[in-house]
């Protein structure tokens, strides 16, 4: 076995800028399969962690058949045995009761129908980003009364500001007309400008009261511990609760348009990655074949010398591992820090750009960056040793399938 | 007794649909200790003899013994293991292995058998002072002349110790000078340790220095010549 690892090492060798330029390109595409990969997740992590801390959280819990309908007549409850399920779930992060609902806003002559959220203000920063949105006076506070807290927009195109009053008109859950003084005491900037333009939030007990809503809710959004287990989650929830009051559903089913440009994305990303993979696979075939077709004289020596043609075979197969190893250890030195150094320092979008604001649209924070999961240095890692692997099966068949003579007949 | 026998051995070659016989029922024995030759013209099967002698090759008919056994019945795993034991090969080209140095040249059949590592090297160093190749060990074959690669090649062949050296035209790409002095050493590895030469040659300097002739045309044996060249 040593003189097959000394003949295979002296072999790769041997042409160097051969070698060097399969080592490139090796390293090369476990540096892209590496980075593309952590960029995807890094990036769908961050839109999604943006997006549903503007929405409904990780995992949302609702009456049955709140998300077809999206009206206070699907509700459900955070009771006490709720709370205490929730607090004590190791994969919930925070959660929070909400109430959404349609009313009219209006001031002098100025009217807009909006989304009203109610809102727990001692909860809501344990799910949401709204919290951290106050542009102008302040944020929801718990025990004060017939408070709003109006989108930028909105405030600007009712004209009030932060200690004005606005009018709130809706329908209550006992189908009364339901109306109310509330006073603005801040303003959010929203990354979305039509959410922007038709979001209201009041307290919680506020919006009990003004739509009769008794202890009901329309949703508990929960925030995860990990995004990537939103759906393990929502599924472990389910199952221990009454299907007949309450239903969980993972944020994908909340939000099916982002689940589905996730899936899309992933889609080209992944047969990108096949295409770069087989373009590995053709250089180190490449380089392999070559190699033992420019030696098949030499193979017929050595096998009319006594080696065994299995360990031909294993000669051939050791450098395409050397080849295929060194380019992976130079890719992953490369691509690991690199991605480490983006996770840790995103690169933030310029304002203006277009692929800014189509961040902004779904909620999320315009910057580049990147996740490094272990899984994809290991992954990647095997697929390009796998791939290796079968692309220097060929060529190490063809060499000890020779025959001497083949090789000795020309002399 | 023969250490190598041909025995009614046929070849006959396929080139698209075309038949070529290479060989015609030659019978053939060489004696253990001999310093023979296949003579004959290009075309005339010694090259094609000398490859079925070897193993290197499977005839069409007819069977090859080596040292009595009929190579027929062996698989290529076992025949790859009977030339590494019994047989030891000059070519034309040299054939060294370009990635390894002379002495590892020589010690890679050694290592095959399963040869120490000190012994190894010890032996390697030997057969270099016999092939007058001292201190050159460390050079790749790339860094040789011609003629101190054969020289290589010929230890090379000797350090599996060999019951049989089949030499296929090793003076082809030598000047005189160089192969005299190759045949001269051929002759005394012959006479000091009784290992049995074989060539396939028509070059003179060969075929008067060998102590038997056998004269090979149109893929038969013409005639056979003892005795050394008058």
């Amino acid at each position: 076995m040593r003189l097959e690892w000394r003949l295979a090492w002296r072999n790769v060798w041997r042409n160097p800028r051969r070698t060097g330029l399969t080592v490139a390109a090796t390293s090369f595409a476990v540096f892209l399969v590496i980075a593309a990969t952590a960029l995807s997740v890094g990036m769908w992590d961050k839109i999604i962690d943006d997006s549903v801390g503007m929405a409904s959280g990780h995992v949302t819990l609702t009456g049955p058949g709140y998300l077809e309908e999206r009206t206070l007549e699907q509700f459900t409850y955070l009771d006490d045995a709720l709370v205490a399920r929730l607090s004590a779930d190791p994969g919930v992060a925070g959660f929070a009761p909400r109430i959404n609902a349609f009313g009219l806003l209006s001031e002098a002559d100025a009217t807009r129908g909006v989304m009203l959220l109610g809102v727990d203000p001692l909860r809501e920063a344990s799910v949401s980003t709204l919290p951290e949105r106050v542009r102008s006076g302040r944020f929801l506070e718990a025990g004060r009364e017939w408070e709003i807290v109006l989108g930028k927009r909105l405030a600007q195109v009712l004209g009030v500001g932060v200690g004005d009053a606005v009018l709130v008109y809706s329908v209550a859950y006992s189908l009364e007309s339901a109306y109310e003084i509330f006073r603005v005491v801040g303003t959010l900037g929203l990354p979305d400008p039509t959410l922007e333009r038709g979001l209201a939030l009041i307290s919680l007990d506020d919006a009990q009261r003004f739509f009769v809503y008794g202890d009901r809710v329309s949703e508990v959004a929960i925030r995860a511990r990990d995004a990537s287990e939103a759906g393990e989650l929502a599924r472990g929830l389910g199952a221990g609760l009454d299907a007949e009051r309450v239903e969980a559903h993972p944020w994908q089913e909340v939000m099916p348009d982002l689940a589905q440009s996730v899936v899309l994305d992933q889609a080209g990303m992944y047969m990108m990655l096949a295409i770069l993979v087989l373009v590995v696979a053709f250089g180190i075939f490449n380089t392999i074949l070559m190699a033992v077709l420019e030696r098949k004289r030499e193979f017929g020596v050595v096998l009319a010398l006594g080696l065994p043609p299995r360990s031909i075979f294993r000669v051939v197969y050791l450098e395409s591992i050397f080849l295929a190893g060194v380019g992976l250890l130079v890719g992953l030195m490369l691509a690991i820090p690199a991605v480490l150094y983006l996770q840790a320092n995103p690169i933030p979008l310029g304002d203006g750009e277009e692929i800014a604001a189509a961040f902004e649209m779904v909620g999320a924070e315009p910057v580049i960056t990147a996740k490094l999961q272990a899984s994809n240095p290991v992954f990647s890692s095997l697929m390009i040793l796998v791939v290796a692997l079968l692309a220097a099966l060929y060529p190490a068949l063809r060499a000890s399938r020779g025959k001497p003579v083949d090789v000795l007949r020309s002399l | 007794m023969a250490i190598l026998e041909a025995i009614g051995v046929g070849k006959v070659y396929e080139t698209r649909g075309v038949e070529t016989v290479a060989l015609d029922a030659v019978d053939l024995a060489v004696e253990e200790g001999e310093f023979a030759a296949l003579a004959g013209p290009s075309g005339s099967g010694k090259t094609t003899l000398l490859n079925l002698l070897g193993a290197l090759d499977a005839p069409s008919s007819g069977e090859v013994r080596l040292d009595g056994e009929k190579l027929a019945d062996l698989s290529p795993a076992a025949l790859s293991e009977l030339r590494l034991r019994k047989l030891g090969f000059v070519f034309q080209a040299y054939n060294l292995i370009p990635v390894f140095s002379a002495a590892e040249n020589i010690e890679f059949v050694m290592e095959l058998q399963g040869v120490s590592a000190a012994e190894r090297r010890k032996r390697a160093e030997a057969l270099l002072a016999e092939v007058e190749l001292e201190g050159l060990g460390e050079k790749r074959p790339l860094e040789m002349s011609g003629g101190q690669q054969q020289r290589v090649a010929v230890a090379r062949a000797l350090a599996s110790r060999p019951r049989v050296i089949l030499a296929d035209e090793p003076t082809a790409n030598l000047d005189s000078k160089t192969a005299i002095r190759l045949l001269e050493l051929m002759a005394e590895l012959n006479r000091n340790h009784g290992v049995t030469f074989l060539f396939s040659s028509h070059d003179p300097l060969v075929l008067e220095r060998a102590r038997r002739r056998i004269w090979l045309r149109d893929g038969g044996i013409d005639r056979i010549e003892e005795g050394a060249v008058a």
